[in-house]
């Protein structure tokens, strides 16, 4: 399948980025095609702009500074998403790449009269996160997971009627073991060469 | 009371900055002192970079001049209004960067002798938050409010457990009438003056 992998750390040394090897490794053996977009080493701004707001509803609006991410966006067939949990969502990066890619006439179009979003990115038909959180599952459970229904929620529903999701988590991170870390490597490369 | 605003929106002619003023209007005639940070106009930058995640768990953590200020105005509030549009269920990136980089080891939380996080928001009373959807209450029940339970829920945690808890939501806001908008920012500026 078409993939596209977003990956969003501020350093190259840490845990995730060794989730990202593991989930590229898994995609290979599984003979996917990938494209990678590393938003940190890419400087992306994550910042919905005032220009982004007045151009938020028109057509045909003049996007040239994300066309590279539109265009990935557009061509995926499968999202792998690999970032940490922080205050229980996406890191201000990625929910910054969601803000300024995820738009109008790219994943979807707002009818003129109509009030309900009509979805553009029906080709995507598969949603994965691999994540990791410092706190335990008990206390993401009483934060409400809000990452979780971000994406398998609020993002799905602009994808195929069909889509799929996956949700691959290491929790308590912070003080886990380097063989719980190895094990949750492992499991990575599994799911995504599946 | 001592209150912070954080104020979130690009456009300063907004339906979130009407709200804001309104919210300031409230609490300065309750006679409370407030602090408002407007985020976009100080121009903060919510990535968190390669060199601040590594300063994070050390005793220097603040390396932004802006995340200083921040930091300042949130440490000794008894009251904390969060003022934003919600996009994608969630905090609009500017608002989430804010979190992560203010909310630090040592100002939102500590970690005590067994390494376990305590609440270190000790002096907050009031957690508010005032948003606007563009869609409608039903749908936003359905999809999950994730930016809600972020503030509510989650930063909530960080504070002492008798913290007071207010929303204030408009939804639909697209399709919106103007007299329905004026309705909401008076009822705002109402709530605001009674906290």
């Amino acid at each position: 399948m078409k993939t596209l992998v977003v990956y969003c750390h501020p350093s190259r040394e840490s845990f995730v980025a060794a989730v990202l090897d593991a989930a590229l490794e898994g995609l290979r053996e599984g003979g996917h095609e990938v494209r990678v977009t590393d938003l940190y080493a890419d400087g992306f701004d994550p910042v919905f702009s005032a220009g982004d707001h007045a151009k938020h509803l028109a057509e045909d609006a003049d996007r040239t500074d994300i066309a590279r991410y539109i265009d990935d966006l557009r061509w995926c067939e499968s999202l792998v998403l690999v970032y940490p949990t922080w205050w229980a969502g996406q890191p201000a990066m990625l929910k910054g790449w969601i803000d300024r890619v995820w738009v109008n006439d790219v994943a979807w179009k707002l009818p003129s009269g109509k009030r309900r979003l009509r979805p553009l990115l029906r080709s995507i038909h598969r949603i994965t996160v691999v994540t990791t959180h410092g706190s335990s599952k008990f206390i993401n459970a009483l934060e409400g997971e809000g990452g979780k229904r971000t994406m398998t929620r609020a993002l799905r529903v602009l994808c195929s009627r069909r889509c799929r999701t996956q949700w691959i988590a290491m929790y308590t991170v912070d003080t886990s073991t380097e063989l719980q870390r190895a094990q949750f490597l492992h499991r990575v490369r599994l799911r995504l060469a599946a | 009371m001592r209150a912070t605003v954080v104020l979130v929106h690009p456009s300063p002619t907004s339906f979130t900055h009407s709200c804001a003023a309104a919210a300031v209007r409230g609490l300065e005639t309750a006679g409370h002192e407030v602090t408002t940070l407007d985020l976009y106009a100080m121009g903060f930058q919510p990535a968190m970079t390669d060199a601040e995640r590594h300063a994070y768990h050390g005793d220097e953590p603040v390396l932004d001049p802006l995340v200083a200020e921040s930091v300042a105005a949130v440490q000794g509030a008894e009251m904390l209004v969060f003022v934003y549009p919600t996009w994608w269920s969630g905090l609009p990136a500017m608002l989430k960067g804010w979190l992560e980089k203010t909310m630090l080891p040592g100002v939102a939380f500590v970690f005590d002798k067994r390494g376990k996080v305590r609440p270190g928001l000790q002096t907050v009373r009031h957690i508010v938050g005032i948003s606007s959807y563009g869609s409608s209450r039903a749908y936003v029940k359905a999809i999950n409010d994730n930016g809600r339970r972020t503030l509510l829920r989650a930063l909530r945690l960080n504070t002492g457990w008798r913290t007071k808890r207010l929303w204030l939501p408009m939804y639909s806001v697209d399709g919106s009438t103007p007299e329905r908008r004026n309705a909401f920012v008076a009822g705002v500026e109402k709530s605001m003056a009674a906290l």
